[in-house]
C-alpha cells in the first residue's frame, strides 16, 4: 500500500500500485483457469436445467425412475471417497507449502486412489443399471439423469489423468513455477468436482430417490 | 507485496493452504451429507420439509467448500476470484431457474396428466 494518510484527496490519490515488480505468472494462470472453471460450471447449469425439466413423472414414460434404483448409502460411499480424495489433495498442497516433495507425492497418490474408487463405484452402478435394462435410451428422464452424472464422472476421469501427470512432473522437474502453477490449477479443478458433486448428490440422487 | 518470485512455493496461493482449513471444509460437508443421506434414507421427515432440509444441507456444504477449499474471500490476493464467482452465481441460478420455470408452465398448459408434479 502506498503512503497516504487517513485523508485521501481524490484528485491526487493513486488507485493503482504502479510499481509492479514483475509479472505474476502463477496468479495470471490461476485466475484464467478459474474463469474456465466458471464456464465449466455453466455447462453443468445447462445439464441441471435439462434434468430439472426432464424429471417429471411423464418424463420417465412409465419406465423406471431414480426412486426405483438409487441407493442413498451406496452413493454416500461415493461422496466420501470423493471428499477424502479432495482432502488428500489439500494435504498435498499443504506439503507443497513446506517444500515436502514426498508429502506432495503421497497426497496426490492418495487423491488418485480415492478418485479411482469413486469412479469404480460409479461404473459399477452404471453397469448394474445397464444390466437391468436401464440405459440413456430408456426415457428422457433417464437420459438427463445418466448424462448429468456421467459428465461429472468424465470430469473426475480427466482429473485422475491430470493427477498422474502432475505426480510425474513433480518427480521429474521438482517445484518449478510451471509445476507449482499446474498443481494450483489442478487443486481448483479437483475441489470444484467435489462442489459440483454436492449438487449432483443432493438434487439428483437424493431428491430423485425421494420423488 | 512480496510475491516470492524466486521460489514459486512462496507464492501466496501456495502459502494460503492450511491443513486446518481443509479438515474444516471436509468435516462440515461430510457431516451435512451424512445428515442429508440419513434423513432421506430413513424417510424421517415429510417430503417437502425434507427437500428444504437437504437443500439447506447442500447450501451450507457448498459455502463451506467454496470458503475452505477454494479460498474464496475478500483478501487482497483472492478478491478477483470472489468477484468472478459472485457475478457467475446469478447466471448459474437464472439458467437453471428460468428453464425450469418455463418448462413447468409449458407442461401445465399443454398436457393434462394426473399426478404430473413431483
Amino acid at each position: 500500500m502506498s503512503s497516504h494518510g487517513s485523508n485521501v484527496d481524490p484528485k491526487t490519490a493513486e488507485l493503482w500500485d504502479k510499481s509492479h515488480y514483475q509479472h505474476d505468472v502463477i496468479s495470471t494462470r490461476t485466475f484464467g483457469y478459474f474463469m474456465y472453471l466458471l464456464s465449466d460450471g455453466m455447462l453443468f447449469a445447462t445439464l441441471f436445467a435439462a434434468y430439472g425439466v426432464l424429471s417429471y413423472q411423464h418424463s420417465y414414460s412409465g419406465g423406471p425412475t431414480p426412486a426405483d434404483f438409487v441407493k442413498p448409502w451406496y452413493t454416500f460411499a461415493q461422496t466420501m471417497a470423493l471428499f477424502v480424495s479432495v482432502l488428500s489433495y489439500g494435504l498435498a498442497m499443504n506439503a507443497l507449502k513446506h517444500k515436502n516433495k514426498s508429502g506432495v507425492i503421497n497426497g496426490l497418490l492418495a487423491a488418485f486412489v480415492l478418485g479411482v474408487l469413486f469412479l469404480a463405484l460409479d461404473i459399477h452402478d452404471m453397469t448394474h443399471l445397464a444390466s437391468s435394462g436401464i440405459t440413456v435410451a430408456t426415457s428422457g428422464g433417464m437420459s438427463a439423469f445418466i448424462i448429468l452424472t456421467q459428465v461429472h464422472a468424465a470430469h473426475v476421469f480427466f482429473g485422475l489423468i491430470w493427477i498422474l501427470v502432475m505426480m510425474a512432473q513433480v518427480l521429474a522437474k521438482g517445484f518449478t513455477t510451471d509445476v507449482v502453477g499446474r498443481l494450483l490449477t489442478l487443486r481448483m479443478f479437483w475441489h470444484l468436482q467435489a462442489i459440483i458433486w454436492v449438487f449432483v448428490f443432493v438434487f439428483v440422487y437424493l431428491w430423485g430417490y425421494m420423488s | 507485496m512480496s510475491h516470492g518470485h524466486d521460489d514459486p512455493t512462496l507464492h501466496p496461493e501456495v502459502q494460503m493452504s492450511t491443513s486446518r482449513g481443509y479438515f474444516s471444509g471436509f468435516a462440515i460437508s461430510s457431516i451435512l451429507m451424512f445428515v442429508a443421506t440419513f434423513l432421506v434414507a430413513s424417510h424421517a421427515v415429510p417430503p417437502f420439509g425434507l427437500l428444504m432440509v437437504i437443500a439447506v444441507c447442500a447450501g451450507i456444504a457448498i459455502i463451506a467448500q467454496i470458503y475452505f477449499l477454494l479460498h474464496i474471500d475478500v483478501s487482497e490476493h483472492n478478491i478477483w476470484n470472489t468477484v468472478a464467482l459472485v457475478l457467475f452465481m446469478p447466471l448459474f441460478l437464472i439458467t437453471i431457474g428460468l428453464t425450469w420455470w418455463m418448462f413447468s408452465q409449458l407442461y401445465l398448459r399443454t398436457m393434462i396428466m394426473p399426478g404430473m408434479m413431483h
